[in-house]
């Protein structure tokens, strides 16, 4: 009779659980004219802000809510280039050395005053002061002076060329906001933050919500010359259980989550209410191998496991097949002006890895530890399958895990031979490409070391036509490809899910919301 | 028990400024020394205890590594939120616990007790976070009664705070009714058995008295018993309720503290529940007087 009343009892909450999972029927989508004025965008938030002063925090859940009050001198395109953001325009002198910026004229702080060329020296003066502790100080180590000769223009005088200054002017708030100087030596900065942002900080409760509204104020215009934002207010409500952030959207406690789980993605895709944007975002994941350790040291043996590896079956199995795409190229994702031109690993090949092992001279294989961490599922899981997918070329793999902050030392002190790991939130082709594999760099954690790729990084770091810069990366690329310092895996994808009454909202590869300044909504 | 917690968190690898660097490691090792010495935890730890327990001794929790916000201000601002969870929890707990274990004695052995013994059994074996889920799915989702997560403070609006607790408290308490059911039902049986229940009964006084007067006041002591012992489960479990709730509550706070190895935060969150728990024990030991007149304190 219990087991009876028992089975009865699961059987329910079973039915329960997956009755849940069938969509409600609701209205279709409306087609929305166009942009419209008003509304309050409810955001479900992951994580609170790490603190609200952007130079002091490396925190993207700070990023993504103080985009929204303050600007950068240039911003990124949803393709990873640089475009006007405060700086209207902006040349660099023949050798390199003097970038000058010209500022846009009618911007104002929240405030209500002015910007002028003396904000963005300090703010930037500000991040490159150690007295600030900004962990961001060292992006501006080849800044040799800033000058403000007149109240828009600003000039940059660096020791030496170097063409990444504007990614790191641009490429998040955190590390290029321009601050109003007088609240910063108010020491404000933490308590009522005051930028040129589309919104205005209104207040914030930890652990509970944020508020921002529209600063009437802001200078960006849409295509048909009308004022952005478009939205009245923005509410960051902290909502840390995934689960129940996917059915606050689908409830319509709030309009807009991130971080939608891969696990909960189909259930939003078929809820009428509810789109889902997203997809790949900048990072990569990949075996690292410590190129310096045998038998690793031998290219042969690292082309063997690039051949060797199936990708779709890593993104398909370990990633429930939305949590990632498969790595085509090297580092740089799909989608990015950057990606590079050749496909060289297109299919699995046990065969040919097996010749390549042979060649090595390892025809009967080897053992090696596939050292992982433990600490994030998607650096975690893919690891079995390697193991199963190298044993068929004869790499036969011992999985060691440890927690991230034992796991993460030991890594970048190099005493690992294998293991999966990967970089995220890149925006220039040389935060992908210069400090994980130049020789000798702390952050080539793979040992890498090619005087012939190091040649063309150093290149590209100095050479400022884009163009040129892209054919350079192309090469360096194609270099990295040949030698194998890293197995490409996947990229990992991102997800945001909003109700369909929100518009205009894009997903960006850099995990950026910065398009809610284009964004509306209906009422509904 | 403070020198067990200071220890324990410090023995987890990775400190605040590990966590700080996170994923991306673009920091460097220069920058880490000066950022362990700008937080003050390269000091031994003999020195660091001494500052921690002065400070303590004078009613001084300290101040967040992380966000520079004093311990104490922000404990007493969420203190609220978890008693109130905890609270609403015990009464889930006893406004089922009880009548179901009281039907269950009176039943024993027929469909009401293998019923009731069946939820006992469904609610000490269904973990709370999973519980939690598919309450959200079943009244947020499929039936649109209650909002799925978040917080609403009563000073704001007292309906809507109610409206926010309720599926916390149900998740928190449903397991605790589980609990204190096999308890109220073991223990009533009990006393049953005893000879005044025979007595009262003999000398003609209706069933619901007896029941009610002479054999639940005396049973309800090893229920309050367990119920003071189980409150500590339920301060415990309140850490991941308000995780899937989005309380902003005690045991958040302490899960951040411990994700972000946020020292003063750990230790002033668990001593904070630590001290709820004495608390409410007092106040069992307390209620044995109200049911047991002969239990006198002097």
């Amino acid at each position: 009779m219990r087991k009876i009343l028992l089975a009865l009892a699961l059987g329910l909450a079973l039915a329960l659980a997956l009755g849940a999972g069938v969509a409600p029927l609701g209205p279709a989508a409306a087609q929305a004219p166009g942009p419209r004025y008003g509304g309050t965008l409810r955001i479900g938030m992951q994580t609170d802000p790490v603190g609200l002063d952007p130079h002091l925090s490396t925190a993207t859940a700070s990023k993504n809510m103080l985009e929204h009050i303050y600007d950068t001198l240039v911003f990124v395109s949803p393709e990873g280039r640089f475009i006007p953001g405060l700086a209207e325009s902006w040349t660099t002198s023949a050798d390199g050395l003097t970038w000058t910026f010209r500022l846009r004229r009618n911007v104002k702080f929240h405030n209500g005053r002015a910007l002028v060329a003396d904000d963005v020296v300090y703010s930037i003066n500000r991040i490159r002061n150690p007295a600030t502790r900004s962990p961001w100080a060292g992006n501006y180590a080849e800044v040799d002076t800033l000058t403000a000769p007149d109240p828009y223009t600003v000039v940059f005088r660096l020791k030496k060329p170097f063409a990444p200054l504007l990614a790191k002017l641009g490429s998040s708030v955190l590390q290029g906001a321009i601050v109003a100087r007088e609240v910063a030596e108010r020491d404000e900065m933490q308590s009522s933050p005051v930028g040129t942002g589309p919104f205005r900080f209104v207040g914030y409760t930890p652990q509970q919500r944020m508020t921002l509204v529209r600063s009437g104020d802001y200078w960006e215009t849409d295509a048909t010359g009308r004022r952005l934002p478009y939205l009245d207010r923005i509410e960051f409500i902290f909502l840390p259980d995934a689960v129940a952030r996917a059915t606050a959207i689908r409830t319509g406690t709030v309009d807009f989550i991130e971080y939608v789980p891969s696990s909960e993605v189909r259930a939003l895709r078929a809820d009428p209410n509810v789109s889902v944007v997203g997809g790949p975002s900048a990072n990569f994941r990949s075996i690292y191998i410590n190129n310096a350790v045998a038998p690793f040291n031998n290219v042969r043996v690292r082309q063997a496991m690039a051949w060797a590896v199936n990708r779709k079956e890593i993104v398909d199995t370990a990633l429930f097949g939305v949590g990632g795409i498969e790595a085509t190229g090297f580092v740089i994702p799909p989608g990015n002006y950057y990606h590079v031109s050749k496909v060289v690993y297109d299919k699995t090949d046990v065969d040919r890895a097996k010749r390549l092992l042979s060649e090595a001279g390892h025809p009967n294989g080897f053992e090696a530890e596939l050292y992982v961490t433990s600490t994030y599922d998607f650096l975690r899981t893919p690891a079995e399958l390697l193991q199963a997918q190298l044993a068929r070329a004869g790499i036969r793999l011992r999985i060691r895990a440890a927690d991230w902050s034992v796991y993460l030392p030991t890594v970048a002190a190099k005493q690992y031979a294998l293991t999966i790991l990967g970089t995220s939130g890149q925006v220039d082709p040389d935060d992908y490409l210069y400090s994980n594999f130049v020789t000798g760099d702390r952050r080539n954690f793979v040992n890498f070391s090619d005087a012939q790729y190091d040649k063309l990084v150093n290149d590209g770091q100095v050479i400022t036509n884009e163009a040129q810069r892209r054919r350079i990366y192309d090469q360096a690329q194609l270099r990295a490809l040949e030698l194998v310092p890293m197995v490409l895996l996947f990229h990992s994808t991102t997800f945001e899910a909003v109700r369909r009454n929100v518009f205009g909202f894009e997903h960006q590869m850099n995990q950026s919301y910065l398009t809610l300044r284009r964004t509306w909504m209906v009422p509904r | 028990m403070v020198l067990a917690v200071f220890l324990l968190i410090r023995l987890v690898p990775g400190d605040v400024v590990t966590q700080l660097i996170g994923l991306e490691g673009q920091i460097s090792p220069r920058r880490v020394e000066e950022l362990r010495r700008l937080f003050g935890i390269d000091r031994p730890l003999h020195v660091q205890f001494g500052e921690y327990m002065t400070g303590l001794a004078r009613g001084n929790l300290g101040r967040s590594l992380r966000t520079g916000q004093p311990v104490g201000r922000e404990l007493s601002r969420r203190f609220p939120v978890t008693i109130q969870l905890a609270f609403m929890g015990l009464l889930v707990a006893l406004a089922i616990g009880v009548p179901v274990g009281v039907v269950a004695a009176l039943h024993r052995g027929r469909a009401a007790d293998v019923l009731a013994t069946g939820f006992v059994l469904l609610g000490l074996s269904v973990p709370s976070f999973w519980l939690a889920i598919l309450l959200i799915l079943l009244f947020a989702l499929r039936l649109g009664w209650l909002p799925p997560t978040g917080y609403v403070s009563p000073a704001e609006s007292l309906s809507a705070n109610l409206a926010h607790m309720v599926l916390p408290a149900l998740s928190l308490g449903l397991i605790l009714a589980a609990a204190s059911t096999r308890i109220v039902r073991s223990s009533l049986l009990e006393v049953f058995g005893r000879h005044y229940i025979r007595t009262a009964r003999a000398k003609g006084v209706a069933e619901r008295g007896v029941v009610l007067h002479h054999a639940l006041r005396n049973a309800l002591i090893p229920v309050v018993t367990v119920i003071g012992l189980q409150f500590g489960t339920l301060l415990g479990g309140t850490v991941i309720i308000e995780q899937i709730f989005a309380l902003p509550g005690i045991g958040r706070y302490a899960l951040e503290g411990i994700n972000l190895r946020d020292y003063p935060v750990v230790q002033g969150a668990v001593l904070a529940i630590a001290l709820a728990f004495t608390l409410v024990n007092l106040a069992v030991d307390l209620c044995y007087g109200v049911l047991d007149p002969r239990i006198r304190y002097s």
